[in-house]
Parts: C-alpha cells; sequence; structure tokens
C-alpha cells in the first residue's frame, strides 16, 4: 500500500478532471495543496505530485507548463510524468486500460510514440481528438489531452518517462452520452493495484537517472561561496563528475578547502589534480 | 527480447516483415510512417532506452553503400560499408554508438534486395573488387537468428571472388556460417579488449573464452578468420593484461593462418563524446583526461605511443608483421 512507500516517487501525475483526481487522491494517499492557485494540486511527502489541469490541449499543456517551471533547477535531476484518465473506444470493455505506444493528434495527424520500457501493462494506440468522438473509428483509445500532454512533458523530462494512461469509460454500447461521471472514481480505483506498479516503477527509472547525473553537494557549496561565471559552472559540475565517477569525491572536500584566490584558480587546482590521478 | 516491435507501413506486407512479426506476435507491434519519428529522437535517452530495447523495421532510402574512413581498412583496394542495421545489442561503455544516436532501439533495414543492388553496382565499378564492411553501425551477427544477414549477402559476395566482405563482430552467433559452405572472400573479424576491460565495459557480450571458441570452429571449418584489438585501452595494470590476452587467444587459434590482426586507439568524434558524457557522467572511462585533435577526442596519455608500440611487440610475437595493420 502507498501508505508504506518510503523511497522517493519523483513523478507528475496529470489528470484532466476533478473526478480522475478523486479516486488517485485516495490511492495514493495525497494532500490538497492549498497554496497553489492556478491548478488544484495535490502532493504527498515522497515528491508525487498531482494536477488539475482541466479538459482540452491547451490547459493540459499548461498546466505541464506551470509544474514543470515550478520544477525547474539546474541540478540536472528529472521527473517522470503521466497523464491518467478516462477515454472512448468502439469496443474494448469499460474498465480496461492501457499505456499509449502511439498517441495520434487528429486536428494534425502528427504521431508520437512514448517509448515502453516497462513491461506488463497492456498497451495500445491513443488518438487525442478535439471534440468528445462518438463513432471511435479507429482501434484506439479516443481521448482529449495525450497528443498536447505528451508534446510538452517531454520538454522537461526524457521521452522514456513520459507516459499516458487511459482507462476506457465509454464505448459504442455504452456511448459517451450515457455516461454516469459519478462511476469514474470507480473506473480509475479499479486500475489501483497497475497504477501503483506503474508508478513505483516509474519512480525507479527517474531515482536510478537521477542518481547517475546527481552531482556531489560540493558543487552547490562552492557556488554558493564562490562568484562563478556560467562557464565556470560548466567547468565545475564537468569536474565534480569526474572526482565522483573515479571514487574521490570525498577529495573534493579538501580541495574545496584551499585557499585559492578566485574560481579560475580553484577549477584549475581541481583539474590539475585530477588530470594527474587519472591519467593511464 | 525486445520491447516493442515498430514497423513501417511501407514493409509492412514484406514477406521478409510478415514473417518476422509471425515469429514474435507475442511482441506489441506498433504501425509508423517512418522510423525517424521513433528513432533518434531529441528528447530521447539512449542509456534508458538500452533497457528495453525495441525493434524498427523500416525500408532504407539513399546511399546504402558508402566509403570507409580514411584507414579503417587493411589494405590499399577501395573500402565501403553498408549498414542493414544501426545500433547493437552489445553494450560497450567506450562505443561510438551511444554518442552517435540518442536511440538504443535496433533498426534493421529489411529491403535487403536494394543492399545487394547498391553492393553489386559498386563492385562492378570497382572492375569486381574492393572491400566491403559490415558492422560498422551494428554487430553483424549478433542479431543474426532475427536478421537472416549470412543467408542474403554471403551468396552475393560468392558470385564475385575478387570482392571482399569483413563481417565484424563480437557475436558467437556462428552456426549460420558452420552451416554454409566456406565463402572463401568473406572474412570474420572478432574484436577483442583485454579481460579486465572487457569484465569493466562490455555489457552483454559473450565471454573472451566464447568468442574464441567460436572463431575455433570458423577457423577449423575453413573460414578467414581476422582479429581486431580495439579500442586500446591502457589502465593502472599496464601491459600485463595484454600479454594475458595474447597468450589466451594465440594458443586457441592457428596465428599463422588469421587473415590480419589490428588495432585501434580509443577514438570518437568530439561531439559524440560529449553526448556519452552527458549520458554517463558516473562512468570512470570518461573522467579521464582527453584530449581533441581534429574532431576527433582520445585517452590523454603522455605514454600512448610507447605503449602502443610495446603492445604491438607483444603481438608481433605471435603474428607477422604482413598480418599486422594499426587502424588510425
Amino acid at each position: 500500500m502507498i501508505e508504506d512507500v518510503e523511497y522517493s516517487m519523483p513523478v507528475n501525475i496529470i489528470v484532466a478532471h476533478g473526478l480522475e483526481a478523486k479516486a488517485l487522491v485516495r490511492m495514493l494517499k495525497l494532500e490538497r495543496d492549498q497554496a497553489s492557485t492556478e491548478f488544484v494540486e495535490y502532493s504527498n511527502p515522497n515528491k508525487l505530485r498531482l494536477l488539475v489541469s482541466g479538459i482540452g490541449k491547451e490547459a493540459v499543456a499548461a498546466a505541464v507548463t506551470y509544474l514543470g517551471e515550478q520544477q525547474a533547477c539546474d541540478d540536472g535531476e528529472i521527473r517522470a510524468w503521466l497523464n491518467i484518465g478516462i477515454a472512448g473506444h468502439r469496443d474494448a470493455p469499460l474498465g480496461s486500460a492501457w499505456l499509449g505506444n502511439k498517441i495520434t493528434e487528429h486536428s494534425s495527424g502528427d504521431s508520437a510514440y512514448p517509448p515502453q520500457l516497462i513491461e506488463g501493462f497492456g498497451v495500445g494506440r491513443v488518438v487525442t481528438v478535439d471534440e468528445p468522438e462518438n463513432s471511435y473509428p479507429l482501434n484506439a483509445a479516443y481521448e482529449m489531452e495525450a497528443s498536447a500532454f505528451y508534446a510538452e512533458a517531454t520538454k522537461y523530462s526524457t521521452a522514456e518517462l513520459v507516459q499516458v494512461f487511459k482507462v476506457i469509460s465509454d464505448n459504442l454500447e455504452n456511448p459517451i452520452s450515457e455516461i454516469d461521471i459519478h462511476s469514474v472514481p470507480g473506473l480509475i480505483a479499479a486500475q489501483a493495484p497497475q497504477l501503483l506498479t506503474l508508478i513505483e516503477r516509474m519512480s525507479a527509472i527517474v531515482e536510478q537517472y537521477n542518481s547517475s547525473q546527481r552531482l556531489p553537494s560540493f558543487y552547490s557549496e562552492i557556488c554558493a561561496r564562490t562568484h562563478l561565471t556560467v562557464n565556470q559552472k560548466l567547468q565545475l559540475r564537468r569536474l565534480c563528475q569526474r572526482y565522483k565517477a573515479l571514487g574521490l569525491e570525498e577529495d573534493l572536500g579538501s580541495i574545496a578547502n584551499l585557499k585559492a584566490s578566485n574560481a579560475r584558480q580553484l577549477i584549475q587546482q581541481l583539474a590539475e589534480r585530477i588530470d594527474r590521478i587519472s591519467e593511464a | 527480447m525486445f520491447s516493442t516491435i515498430y514497423i513501417e507501413e511501407e514493409v509492412l506486407e514484406s514477406a521478409r516483415v510478415r514473417n518476422l512479426l509471425d515469429r514474435f506476435s507475442q511482441v506489441p507491434q506498433v504501425i509508423c510512417d517512418r522510423y525517424g519519428e521513433v528513432f533518434n529522437r531529441k528528447s530521447q535517452n539512449f542509456r534508458l532506452q538500452k533497457a528495453a530495447p525495441a525493434l524498427i523495421l523500416a525500408k532504407k532510402f539513399g546511399n546504402k553503400v558508402l566509403a570507409a574512413p580514411t584507414g579503417y581498412g587493411y589494405n590499399d583496394s577501395k573500402s565501403y560499408y553498408f549498414s542493414h542495421m544501426l545500433n547493437c545489442v552489445y553494450d560497450c561503455r567506450y562505443c561510438f554508438l551511444q554518442g552517435m544516436y540518442s536511440s538504443a532501439n535496433y533498426v534493421l533495414f529489411v529491403n535487403y534486395e536494394d543492399f545487394e543492388e547498391a553492393i553489386v553496382e559498386k563492385i562492378e565499378e570497382n572492375n569486381g573488387g574492393g572491400v566491403y564492411y559490415s558492422g560498422y553501425d551494428c554487430d553483424s551477427l549478433a542479431l543474426e537468428p532475427v536478421s537472416n544477414f549470412c543467408n542474403h549477402f554471403l551468396p552475393v559476395f560468392r558470385r564475385y571472388p575478387d570482392a571482399e566482405l569483413e563481417i565484424r563482430t563480437k557475436s558467437t552467433q556462428v552456426r549460420c556460417l558452420l552451416d554454409t559452405e566456406v565463402v572463401s572472400n568473406c572474412v570474420i573479424a572478432m574484436s577483442f579488449t583485454t579481460n579486465e576491460a572487457a569484465r569493466q565495459w562490455e555489457h552483454k557480450v559473450p565471454s573472451i573464452e566464447k568468442r574464441l571458441e567460436a572463431l575455433h570452429k570458423l577457423q577449423l571449418a575453413g573460414w578467414k578468420v581476422a582479429i581486431r584489438f580495439e579500442p586500446l585501452i591502457l589502465g593502472a595494470e599496464g601491459l600485463a593484461p595484454y600479454e594475458a590476452l595474447f597468450a589466451q587467444i594465440f594458443s586457441k587459434l592457428d596465428a599463422s593462418r588469421l587473415h590480419s590482426v589490428s588495432s585501434g586507439l580509443f577514438r570518437m568524434p568530439v561531439d559524440f563524446h560529449k553526448r556519452i558524457v552527458k549520458l554517463y557522467p558516473d562512468e570512470e572511462l570518461f573522467a579521464r583526461p582527453t584530449e581533441a585533435a581534429d574532431g576527433m577526442i582520445a585517452l590523454k596519455s603522455a605514454e600512448e605511443s610507447s605503449h602502443l608500440v610495446a603492445i604491438e611487440r607483444l603481438l608481433l610475437k605471435y603474428v607477422s608483421s604482413e598480418q599486422y595493420y594499426r587502424c588510425a
């Protein structure tokens, strides 16, 4: 269960409607973030965030931009992005669900292909339409946000960590006009085991990625106490990575304490030392 | 084996593709217009994709047989390379492909007949000769059970005995070769690094023992076999790992019957190296000092040329200088 989870879950979930959020808030033990004014927002202490974007491509793009900009930082860490929502399909049973492996924007005909790293999930096509679709011409989940979500979220993360998960809420036998909107939380809640696994696996991949990119704490310490140009910051970042890769993170501390009179000198000392150590 | 199979609509109905899709019917299949929609997009991450690569079945347009880079080959004949596949099933940390593509998915160009036509055209342009390398952008044998590469391309070269085909590989998938009559103008060139380097940087690659076993079988069957010591990366252990590697290899293979032996230092275009460093900032190999010249990057080592000479001296205890060449 989610309350037992102690690991970090750096995943941003975007849903279009409050009813889609309702089941997730309960499932993921999220708390409403009262400080958020632009969007209804929830989070938990494990870095999981959920935003209710509103319906349609523009709304979801705005929500992703809002959250992406808020989380922008220069430490190189990224988050996974997951769009969860209901969709229609011509004959898939209500409550069936899949990860989108091809997302087509109906208006332009353009398609995107989220890389599929996570096994064990149903997969299928998703078509994003501007108006609700009643006839479902293709063998695809029809909905209104995925294409814009994917295009926007891949600006803030790598494509492998941007996924859409659609739950079928209507089909030809149960048309969209007859949807009981109060059934939506139940449809999402029924996917709890799948969704928890998906979030867990996405979190693990993000953590692995971020761990490989994480800079020694000395980087921020040096940045805080020494004036560095943009170029010097890049040089220092790379030097810190090299020390870390060679298992010499600890050495940075002693070198950082050297009385280098300026940033240029400090970078030079760090570079000379590591070149000396690592040259074959 | 593959997380997904993407298929260009244009090749969907070809017999080669239908056969593959039937064999891998349990793998999710996605139709696309052109492979560029899926492969090498700017927001993709090679390192992450390597954990679950997809197969892309596509048609190759444009030049299919290209001039080999200067210094790539072992003689002065005109040399070319062709890539029926992009990317490799192995995960060698020093490989330039990591910096060349943002995607680790395998692209298999299934229009073999077009490749064949281009190869034949080039051979005839060269009066029946020329050297043709396969395995520059991929490992030609590693995906043989899927690609059936040998089955199609060996007969092409059998028809042109003065043209030479080099299949560069680290694979032990040699059944296709052992089951067919030797093609006298085909060379199977196996790449090796030291045991230490292999353990540290060659992930998913068959062990040196298994590769040697495969080469041994090929040699016994009469195939021409070559050895490529690439890339040479010196560590703190100095020359000892090379002494051990050479002893291991030449106790198993008949050195006098080797087609050729070459060595090459760790080199790659500066831009590729930059991209790889971003992917693997935590990799010890890329934390070493480097130096750039003429757009290429190399590991910086004051002793590099003397080490190379020392390694060559060790090597020439086993093979003749006529068999050996240094790859630029």
